[in-house]
């Protein structure tokens, strides 16, 4: 059952243009342009000295593909099915709930983790940027913990969104800020520290610093950064649980 | 807590309440529809007839009464039980980037005893558009589709909330087919409708609901005599005027060219009328004899205009 949830969840965003194109256009897009405009220029690396750019925001870029994919994306696709009716419809089935969170969390995961080939694959051959290969299990891990949390965060987040017409500028609304302060469109050195300081206990930043250290070692893993956004993804889920709902609003 | 349901009964609901705010939604209806029955509710706007049909799929909760359906009750159904149960809910529409067959096998997954997709599609007339994209097919075809996925996981039971509104002549005849052959196979049918020849074409009973309870209630032929008596009606032959004609037990009323005698002796009266037209050498154009339709008969117990979109 679950096989043939997730079968059809990938066919129907697969099929959506818009949901491609702002899902995985996007994010690559703004890599090529930010290379191209900034890539040449030094800041501070962890590990002192300098590093270029590009060191930074293909991690940077990697972060937007899988919170596109898991929190924007599953924003939409959550409260567009809710509001057709596509949800309320399965729950007259035998199926139960948790095969269509599954479902989505699944087709969620697996959008993210191509995002973040591609990016890794871009970075390497189009940039040069290369991450250090000891710290895989720690990308994995990284992406895992991301995609999961972010996935939660966007079923809270539909559950507030009112109708479909709301749900994308909703969704992005949230996130655009968040990139700005986070290191993804701009470097973290070149904030107030006041703002960067905020930035660390939102769900972002934390991400950033976790997909940049093994592009960008420092003294030690970032496992404060791995806390602060799985207590983000639990307090999405506590949420989600409390305020999801099936049936569509008007109805 | 529920007495036990004869298995002859699908659906038994007695003495259900549902109230939002103030307001009695439905309000002490009691209703059984027996295994088999194609039961066709019938009533206006707002008279509660999505609420009581979304309390027996088990969407709704109900404030007082007691409701079973399959033998369950709906408040506390389980997978077990959806599984015996196919729905057509008023608005919900498919995945539109999936298409017809992919909808189908996904719905088919949910459900542990299936019919072929395949079979479905033809039941439901949608062959040519099996490989068709949802958002692709007309109005009338996303509703077949939706009856083709309520019928995937094989039901005892179907659930049909306004199931042709919107559809156009044609569409509406093909939809009636295919709900007339699934009479065949024994399903039972609970259906909700704003059409009277729909309930007429396809209901072995009818319910009239009316301020959340039934108000009329039997097949059309016995709702139709409850309404009681005949219309003879014909064309006033020129230069005759309602007074030239000879008494009759029923009263008349004329309507334009037309003249309507409602009578409970038709027999009496046609002998009368025609004895004395052909004494006359009149003849008496579009002569015939009618019942009142189904619709006469709702438009006098539903409720007035007033009470329309309330």
């Amino acid at each position: 059952m679950l096989r043939a949830q997730v079968h059809a969840d990938l066919l129907a965003f697969r099929r959506a243009p818009s949901a491609l194109f702002f899902t995985v256009g996007l994010p690559v897009i703004f890599l090529v342009l930010f290379e191209a405009i900034f890539g040449d220029q030094k800041v501070p690396g962890a590990g002192g000295g300098e590093i270029s750019l590009s060191t930074l925001q293909v991690p940077g870029f990697m972060v937007m593909g899988v919170v596109s994919a898991s929190f924007v994306s599953l924003c939409i696709t959550v409260v567009n099915r809710r509001e057709a009716g596509v949800f309320k419809r399965v729950r007259g089935t035998p199926a139960p709930a948790w095969v269509l969170i599954a479902g989505q969390v699944v087709t969620t995961l697996v959008i993210a983790i191509l995002m973040v080939v591609t990016m890794l694959l871009i970075g390497r051959f189009g940039y040069d940027v290369q991450m250090n290969t000891a710290e895989i299990p720690w990308l994995v891990l990284s992406v895992l913990v991301g995609a999961i949390a972010f996935a939660c965060l966007g079923m809270a987040a539909a559950a507030f969104v009112p109708s479909l017409d709301a749900a994308a500028p909703t969704a992005n609304l949230i996130v655009l800020p968040l990139y700005f302060i986070s290191g993804v469109f701009v470097p973290v050195s070149e904030l107030p520290d006041w703002l960067a300081n905020i930035a660390m206990y939102l769900p972002i930043r934390p991400f950033v610093e976790m997909l940049a250290y093994p592009y960008n070692p420092g003294t030690s893993l970032p496992w404060s950064s791995l806390l602060v956004l799985a207590a983000w993804g639990i307090a999405g889920l506590v949420v989600a649980a409390r305020f999801f709902r099936w049936t569509p609003r008007h109805s | 807590m529920l007495s036990p349901v004869p298995p002859s009964s699908a659906i038994s609901v007695s003495g259900l309440v549902k109230r939002y705010g103030d307001r009695a939604v439905v309000d002490g209806l009691d209703l059984e529809v027996k295994t088999g029955e194609v039961f066709a509710f019938l009533g206006r706007n707002g008279a509660g007839k999505t609420t009581t049909i979304e309390i027996l799929e088990g969407y709704r909760t109900r404030d007082a009464g007691e409701v079973s359906v399959l033998g369950v009750d709906p408040a506390h159904g389980d997978g077990a039980w959806r599984a015996r149960i196919g729905m057509v809910l008023q608005q919900s529409q498919p995945v539109g980037t999936l298409t017809v067959t992919e909808i189908l096998r996904l719905y088919a997954a949910y459900f542990p005893r299936t019919r072929p997709v395949d079979d479905v599609i033809a039941l439901v007339g949608l062959q040519e558009k099996s490989g068709e994209r949802a958002s692709r097919l007309s109005g009338g075809q996303l509703r077949r589709l939706d009856v083709a996925v309520a019928l995937v996981g094989d039901p005892e039971l179907l659930f049909l909330d306004e199931p042709t509104t919107g559809f156009d002549p044609d569409a509406r005849r093909m939809f009636w087919d295919v709900i007339s052959g699934l009479r065949e196979t024994g399903t039972t049918i609970f259906l909700t409708t704003h059409y009277m020849d729909e309930a007429e074409a396809l209901a072995d009973r009818v319910g009239i609901l009316r301020d959340g309870h039934i108000v009329a209630l039997g097949t059309a032929p016995e709702l139709q005599a409850q309404r009681g008596g005949v219309e003879i009606r014909f064309v006033l032959p020129s230069g005759v005027t309602p007074a030239d004609l000879p008494n009759l037990s029923g009263a008349g009323t004329r309507a334009g060219e037309e003249m309507r005698i409602s009578t409970t002796a038709p027999t009496a009266d046609l002998a009368v009328l025609c004895g004395w037209a052909a004494g006359k050498g009149i003849e008496l154009a579009s002569l015939s004899v009618q019942r009142p339709s189904l619709e006469d008969v709702f438009l006098a117990i539903a409720g007035n205009d007033a009470a329309v979109g309330s």
